[in-house]
């Protein structure tokens, strides 16, 4: 695993625990609200094309790919 | 504590007693002010209730509180699967024991921390209304997530209480819930019920009578506690606003933790008291040193605490492991079929909408001609005025033919979107499309508005509130016109049957097709330039289960739905029907053989031949028939189109008594029409939502003018080139 692996770099169905999250202030206490911080345990629920889906505190939340892509794990 | 009733004890503020509600306010008397508030029938009812409690559901999208005020209240509300789709506020009421509980289903919302516009309709009511209690819906299958909005709440006050809903499922899966547990560790009143049982009923009223009324519960809510840091600050800044008159009904500390946050409602109000540029630098500084946003940090303890809670009282949760939907999902949202599937899942939406509602317009328009010809013979039997004639039967008839003949699509509609949308695909949707839509600038909760478009603009229009994005929301409300809604359908169905041999004619219509959705992402990218936008916000979406789509449900968001539409469109349609007569019929002339009936709508107006119209017409013709191929008799059912896209057809027929042959129009006019009424103006009734919706005449104006002049272009140009190569 390589330092800066981003959500989109994860395989499907891979557990990942997020490290930092780089992206506006608005986006981060938006993902914050949904759980998604980091130390947060999430599972890559698909990864193919188009957003990204996780699967976090049991609820399945998909994420901009753009977006996705500033959730280092 | 929470405050008591100095009257009688009681924990709830604001209900009322006998002998003040009695007494006559401002010149008003309760009844006529709560019959005003709650609706005529209410007036009944309070005189036999004088004590009135507030309560308010809250909660995340989806956990069910539209279901468990249904069920409360037996009144018809909002119910879906679309996250976060209640934007309005909704009340309703149950009586208990000569009691009335006033209840709020609130919007959905993940926080209170006022971040959408959703949040902020949550936020404003549970902050200025103070409602008696706070009823937090939690979903069992979810609860660390469903709960946080929970602790929020029970920061700002101590009258909150939890329902947790969703037993059934709950129970499928294996999970147990302790919920002495969960009372214990929260410190609120906890109950726990599936929304579709019939006991569940009475059991939450019993439930919100006891929290309000008995010592049975307690009401200590659990006090989160922070970081050092965080702590440390928080005392700073309660300190220095500790003796404030603004704001001095909340808890200091609720207060001190918003500036912390950086709230900026709660920030500019207690500027007005106070410099915090002191307390700011600070939080920058603290920032700063520990590397962190303060909100985040705040949000990630309270799920920390809540993790515990939960895991410590709750047992049967598999995480990480793949569900039914998932599986599903493979499909539904496979990188090439999943688009194949919502092609064909929407082109099946459209033409069941299409069919199923055409034989039912059928019969309410037989049903009108023949009421209408019933009344006007026995008008006519008594001898009454043809003035008055006219008025009730073209005028008022008509106008409420005009509004019925437009329901059935609207309710089929809206009942398919609601099976979508309570089944979680309509969510899914969004998903899909984010991809193709993001490429001009707009997410995919847009696609919603789009599709809802092709049903009646009216619709589309409504449905852009879902977008979170102010310019993508504008966008959507501006780009609607461009989208064919049925009635212009109808117009191409008309026009190129006539003129095209049938393989053509569905080229063409198709192509037409494309051109509007051309045009809509094109505006895309237009207002992505000249619209400054808010630091937008990317896609973040919860996509809910997939869950079999509740009859219930489904005929409560029909309902619904096809209520506000009414209200909206139905009463401009009407009174725009009533203005159309007065204007064609004012002075009232006899039809004689120099007029023609021309029917907007159901309603005939008539025009005398040489009319304003065909002035108007033929005044225009210089213009129009060198640009566009426009002669006046196809100029007049344009103008006459406006307001509403219906009449183009029949004025088209009334211009040309003979019926349009193909030697009439050369094919480049024929593509020139065509293309011009596919888009060039969005009826009344659109026009009316874009003013209600967004607010703003600026915009309304640009509604209306920018379809047009983009239209007037697009159509100029193709012509130009049809005529030079034909
Ligand atoms: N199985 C089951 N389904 C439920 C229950 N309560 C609600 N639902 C379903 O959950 C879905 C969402 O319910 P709503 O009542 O619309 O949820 P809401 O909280 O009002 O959602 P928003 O208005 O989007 O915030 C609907 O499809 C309901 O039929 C329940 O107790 N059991
Ligand atoms: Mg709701």
């Amino acid at each position: 695993m390589s330092q800066n692996d981003s959500l989109i770099d994860k395989p499907e169905n891979a557990v990942a625990t997020v490290k930092v999250i780089k992206a506006g202030f608005k986006a981060i206490r938006f993902l914050a609200d949904l759980g998604i911080h980091e130390g947060e345990k999430i599972r890559i629920v698909k990864n193919d094309i188009g957003p990204v889906i996780v699967e976090v505190k049991g609820t399945r939340v998909a994420i901009g790919r753009g977006l996705a892509g500033k959730i280092e794990v | 504590m929470p405050k008591q009733c100095p009257h009688c004890g009681k924990r709830s503020r604001f209900h009322r007693h006998r002998s003040r509600a009695m007494k006559p306010k401002l010149g008003l008397t309760n009844e006529t002010k709560y019959s005003k508030r709650y609706g005529r029938g209410f007036k009944k009812d309070f005189n036999d209730h004088s004590i009135e409690h507030k309560i308010a559901f809250l909660g995340n999208p989806n956990v069910g509180k539209s279901s468990l005020f249904n069920i409360l209240s037996g009144s018809h509300v909002h119910v879906g699967n679309w996250p976060g789709k209640t934007v309005e506020k909704k009340e309703g009421h149950f009586i208990l024991s000569d009691e009335y509980f006033s209840l709020v289903d609130l919007p959905g919302a993940y926080s209170l921390s006022a971040r959408s516009e959703e949040e902020l309709v949550t936020r404003h009511f549970i902050v200025d209304e103070q409602p008696d209690l706070i009823c937090v819906i939690a979903d069992a299958t979810r609860l660390e997530r469903t709960l946080f909005i929970a602790l929020q709440a029970m920061e700002l006050t101590n009258n909150v209480a939890i329902i947790i809903n969703m037993k059934d499922i709950a129970e499928k899966e294996c999970i147990n819930l302790d919920v002495g547990l969960l009372e214990e560790k929260l410190g609120v009143p906890v109950l726990y019920v599936c929304a579709y049982e019939d006991e569940s009923i009475i059991r939450i009223k019993k439930f919100i009578y006891d929290s309000l009324h008995t010592k049975k519960y307690t009401f200590t809510p659990a006090i989160m506690m922070y970081s050092q840091k965080i702590e440390y600050m928080i005392q700073n800044i309660s300190i220095q606003i500790a003796d404030r008159k603004l704001l001095s009904e909340y808890p200091t500390r609720w207060v001190a933790f918003r500036i912390l946050e950086g709230d900026r409602i709660v920030k500019d109000e207690l500027a007005k008291e106070y410099d915090l540029a002191d307390i700011e630098n600070k939080i920058e500084k603290l920032a700063k040193e520990e590397q962190f946003d303060p909100a985040v940090e705040i949000s990630k303890r309270k799920y920390g605490a809540l993790h515990q809670i939960v895991y410590s009282a709750v047992s049967g949760y598999e995480d990480f492991k793949e569900t039914t939907s998932d599986r599903i999902d493979k499909t539904l949202l496979h990188k090439s079929w999943g688009y194949l599937i919502l092609i064909v899942i929407f082109a099946a939406f459209f033409l069941i909408t299409f069919y199923a509602s055409s034989p039912i317009i059928t019969g309410i328009d037989w049903v009108f001609v023949q009421f209408s010809s019933w009344v006007l013979t026995s008008l006519e039997s008594i001898n009454s005025p043809a003035f008055l004639n006219s008025l009730l039967v073209n005028g008022v008839i008509a106008g409420i033919a005009a509004v019925l003949l437009f329901l059935p699509i609207i309710a089929i509609f809206y009942a398919l979107i609601a099976i979508l949308e309570d089944s979680g695909y309509l969510a899914r949707s969004a998903y899909l499309m984010d991809k193709v839509m993001g490429k001009f600038g707009m997410q995919g909760s847009a696609f919603l508005s789009l599709i809802m478009g092709f049903g009646c603009n009216v619709a589309g229009v409504m449905a852009t509130r879902t977008i979170k994005n102010k310019r993508e929301r504008t966008t959507m409300i501006i780009a609607n016109s461009f989208i064919p809604c049925a009635a212009r359908l109808g117009v191409i169905a008309f026009l190129t049957g006539i003129f095209f041999q049938p393989w053509l004619a569905a080229i063409i219509m198709l192509l037409l097709y494309g051109v509007s959705i051309l045009l809509v992402l094109l505006t895309g990218l237009i207002f992505k330039l000249f619209y400054e936008s808010d630091d937008p916000l990317p896609l973040i979406l919860e996509l809910p289960e997939y869950r079999r789509p509740r009859f219930r449900s489904v005929m409560n968001l029909t309902w619904e739905r096809t209520g506000i539409f009414l209200k909206k469109a139905g009463t401009f349609i009407f009174v725009a029907s009533l203005v159309i007569w007065f204007l064609s019929n004012v002075p009232y002339v006899k039809p004689t053989e120099n007029t023609v009936l021309l029917y907007v709508g159901m309603s005939p107006v008539i025009v005398t031949k040489v009319s304003i119209a065909e002035f108007l017409g033929r005044g225009l013709e210089a213009i129009t028939i060198p640009l566009f191929g426009f002669s006046w008799k196809m100029v007049v059912p344009l103008i006459f189109g406006i307001p509403a896209k219906e009449v183009i057809i029949s004025a088209l027929s009334i211009l040309y008594p003979g019926g349009i042959t193909k030697v009439l129009w050369t094919i480049p006019q024929v593509i020139s029409f065509l293309l011009f009424q596919l888009t060039y103006a969005p009826c009344f009734a659109t026009i009316a939502v874009i003013k209600s919706e967004t607010k703003s005449w600026k915009l309304t104006a640009v509604g209306f003018f920018y379809p047009l002049i983009v239209t007037s272009i697009l159509t100029i140009i193709v012509f130009q080139i049809f005529s030079a190569i034909m």
